[in-house]
């Protein structure tokens, strides 16, 4: 009887062979394909490259345009802005400056045009929330870690930006030049409980104010800063305030 | 609370802020209130354009089952736009030349110009001419009520007078008196483009 894998002990050693060209053939196979892998990401990166350079003034130049880039960029799964956190190769193609920087560009634009409605005083929550949307990726790729680093980077700048921590854990970033007094915080932080919204009662029933105290508090948040908004018809009439950069806005 | 946007039974896309109780409340920071008067703006206009009314009154805001519930009522929230308010919002629109008081020399009803009258004489013209009405006398009450809908469908007499006189100064138009009152020529002229 004619086995193919032979009788005896010789049956083992062949058996051991072929498997090992197998493994070898199969070895050889994936190599190709990695070479292949590897040779097209290095020309798509060359053309990336090359179409980044070109377009270097206009990416830098032009909002519009550098939109459109970002957008095509995270459409086939590349963030031009998410490289190595220090330098590298996108930051040298593109000449904008690191990672951390970009975002507090992107940082300080959503503070800017948030202004208005939330009287410069946004949740570092939010922010992460609008940036992650702005660039299209996935939730949790920006932390608020990063959020506040990048902050960090822009002290320099003088501009004033600033991370608050508020009661009961809450970072906050504010934006306008103007220091939060103390009850201030205290009123943002009863508002943030309950979904932006406060009123006199509120803050002398859980912070033990008397009324005079919460109605200046407030009054200042609504006149001085333009930090909340007045609201008439709260129930049986009453009135109530609302911080907008409490509130969660869906865009 | 989140705040997020709402499409009423009629189809149209109430913006989130439509569902902060505030948005419905005249505010005293005169910052703030520039914000939001520019909302109410946007709010309005854009609503006008989408159900085609040409109207608003303060009383819109004084009764309900009017054509502006949709906007000037806000149930899910349990807020509504109040007439003091409302009229302010009026005199604002006014005041950008968005809106004109009609009748005027009161100020509790306006006409909307979700397009100018320079927009609408456009209009006019370019369908006086892609339906063949150039050279013919039309009366305004076949522009306005045409056998087949058309963009002009139900513009006011006033508002239509109006995009006529603009054409006429650059002779796309000529008035001429008819048995019944007053109609219009369209001419072919240059297209002002």
């Amino acid at each position: 009887m004619h086995r193919l894998g032979g009788v005896g002990i010789a049956a083992f050693d062949r058996q051991k062979l072929s498997t090992q060209s197998y493994a070898q053939l199969s070895n050889q196979l994936s190599k190709t394909q990695v070479d292949n892998l590897q040779a097209q990401l290095t020309l798509f990166r060359e053309s990336l490259l090359r179409f980044a350079s070109t377009h270097r003034e206009d990416i830098k130049k032009d909002p519009n345009f550098r939109h459109a880039f970002q957008q095509m960029c995270s459409n086939i799964g590349v963030d031009p802005l998410a490289g190595p956190r220090k330098g590298g190769w996108w930051a040298e193609a593109l000449d904008l400056g690191d990672w951390q920087y970009e975002l507090g560009v992107q940082i300080v634009d959503i503070c800017v045009s948030t202004r208005e409605r939330n009287g410069g005083l946004i949740e570092v929550n939010e922010l992460v929330r609008i940036l992650t949307k702005l660039r299209g990726l996935e939730a949790g790729a920006i932390t608020e870690e990063d959020v506040v680093r990048s902050i960090k980077t822009l002290e320099p700048l003088g501009a004033g930006y600033e991370v608050i921590e508020m009661d009961g854990g809450k970072k906050m970033v504010r934006s306008v030049v103007k220091q939060l007094d103390q009850d201030q915080t205290v009123v943002l932080a009863v508002a943030q409980v309950h979904g932006g919204m406060v009123d006199e009662q509120m803050l002398m029933r859980e912070k033990g104010w008397t009324e005079a105290r919460a109605k200046a508090a407030l009054q200042n948040m609504l006149l001085r800063d333009g930090l909340c908004w007045l609201d008439e018809q709260g129930e049986g009439d009453t009135v109530l305030y609302w911080v907008p950069s409490a509130m969660q806005w869906d865009p | 609370m989140a705040l997020s946007t709402h499409t009423t039974p009629t189809g149209f896309l109430l913006p989130s802020i439509h569902s902060a109780p505030p948005f419905f409340t005249q505010q005293p920071n005169p910052a703030t209130q520039a914000t939001v008067t520019e909302q109410w703006t946007k709010l309005i206009l854009s609503y006008a354009r989408f159900r085609r009314l040409f109207t608003l009154r303060v009383e819109d805001a004084e009764t309900s089952g009017g054509d502006w519930d949709e906007v000037s009522r806000n149930p899910r929230i349990n807020r509504r736009l109040l007439p003091s308010y409302l009229e302010y919002i009026i005199s604002q629109l006014v005041a950008k030349g968005l809106a004109v008081y009609e009748p005027a020399k009161q100020t509790r009803s306006v006409q909307l110009y979700w397009r100018l009258p320079e927009e609408w004489a456009e209009v006019l013209h370019e369908w006086a001419s892609s339906t063949g009405q150039l050279n013919t006398i039309m009366t305004f009450y076949e522009i306005v009520e045409p056998p087949l809908p058309s963009e002009l469908s139900n513009l006011p007499i006033s508002l239509l007078k109006k995009a006529i006189g603009i054409l006429a100064k650059t002779a796309r138009a000529q008035i001429i008196a008819v048995a019944d009152g007053e109609g219009v020529r369209f001419l072919a002229g240059t297209s002002g483009r």
